[in-house]
């Protein structure tokens, strides 16, 4: 049994989709893979029955903001693209940061961008995505 | 990047404070692990920097990563004894405001605890306030 910690994962992105590069600064991320059901039930059954239909992810980074580091302004302003037409693609690593190893990997799109100040704190940067595509899991 | 030196800290926090005291008025100051033989019912100042637990602050493991160092910095301040409060308050306030949320070079300085009075100095025959500062250092991997 191997447990993973936290702080062994990462987080590449490339916003034009060509080459993931490791954002410096995240400080967690999740990932929220999500299956819809079609219900198969017919009269005369017992019990309910359904297949398993469109599959679809969504997901959050948070960052400990930091102008300088590498990869972070690409990330956080991908938000402002308009028209995106979800060509960024996203790795998320739970340890590591060898392509298709422990990782979850897809296109997609920033939704959401929220950056956060308060004395006292580190200024922190939460930033919520939505996948288009194809996901690949590498959990194994 | 590469990993904090914590020498390179040490050196920025330390500097500072001498390269203030030693201006007029100038004031002895003594640092960790230095002799120092005082002046009886002269002021001076004694240094002392240490570093506490670090903490993750990133992920990544040891590349692309970042860490927070957090240390403290106490300053026991030593004045002529029965004199008043006056001739040590008036350096504590120098050192306050060296350090009062100062950023140098990447090392933050929180807003300083003290003055404060200590009942029992160390060593004796002098009147003893001490301020204390804590700061923080973030290490990039």
């Amino acid at each position: 049994m191997a447990t993973i910690r936290g702080e062994q994962g990462a987080v590449q992105f490339d916003a034009a989709g060509s080459s993931n590069a490791t954002i410096v600064g995240t400080r967690s991320w999740s990932l929220t893979t999500t299956k819809e059901t079609l219900d198969t039930t017919k009269q005369g059954d017992t019990f309910r029955s359904f297949i398993g239909s469109m599959i679809s992810g969504s997901g959050t980074v948070e960052l400990v903001y930091d102008p300088d580091a590498t990869g972070q302004a690409a990330f956080l302003e991908d938000v402002i693209t308009a028209a995106d037409t979800a060509d960024a693609t996203f790795e998320l690593f739970t340890t590591g940061t060898s392509a298709g190893t422990d990782s979850a990997s897809f296109a997609g799109i920033i939704t959401d961008m929220e950056v956060t100040s308060t004395v006292g704190e580190l200024v922190t940067v939460s930033c919520s995505f939505i996948t288009s595509g194809a996901i690949t899991l590498n959990l194994q | 990047m590469a990993a904090a030196d914590l020498n390179t800290i040490r050196a920025t926090i330390e500097g500072r404070l001498a390269t203030e005291l030693a201006s007029s008025p100038a004031i002895p100051v003594v640092f960790h692990n230095m002799p120092y033989e005082p002046t009886p019912n002269s002021s001076w100042v004694q240094c002392l920097t240490s570093f506490g637990s670090s903490e993750y602050l990133g992920q990544g493991s040891t590349s692309s990563a970042q860490n927070r160092i957090v240390g403290l910095v106490v300053l026991n301040i030593f004045s002529g004894k029965g004199v008043g409060p006056g001739a040590n308050y008036v350096i504590g306030k120098r050192i306050r405001d060296l350090y009062n949320r100062v950023n140098v070079s990447g090392v933050f300085f929180d807003a300083p605890i003290g003055p404060e009075a200590l009942a029992s100095p160390a060593p004796e025959g002098y009147f003893q306030t001490q301020v204390r500062v804590t700061f923080e250092s973030i290490e990039e991997l």
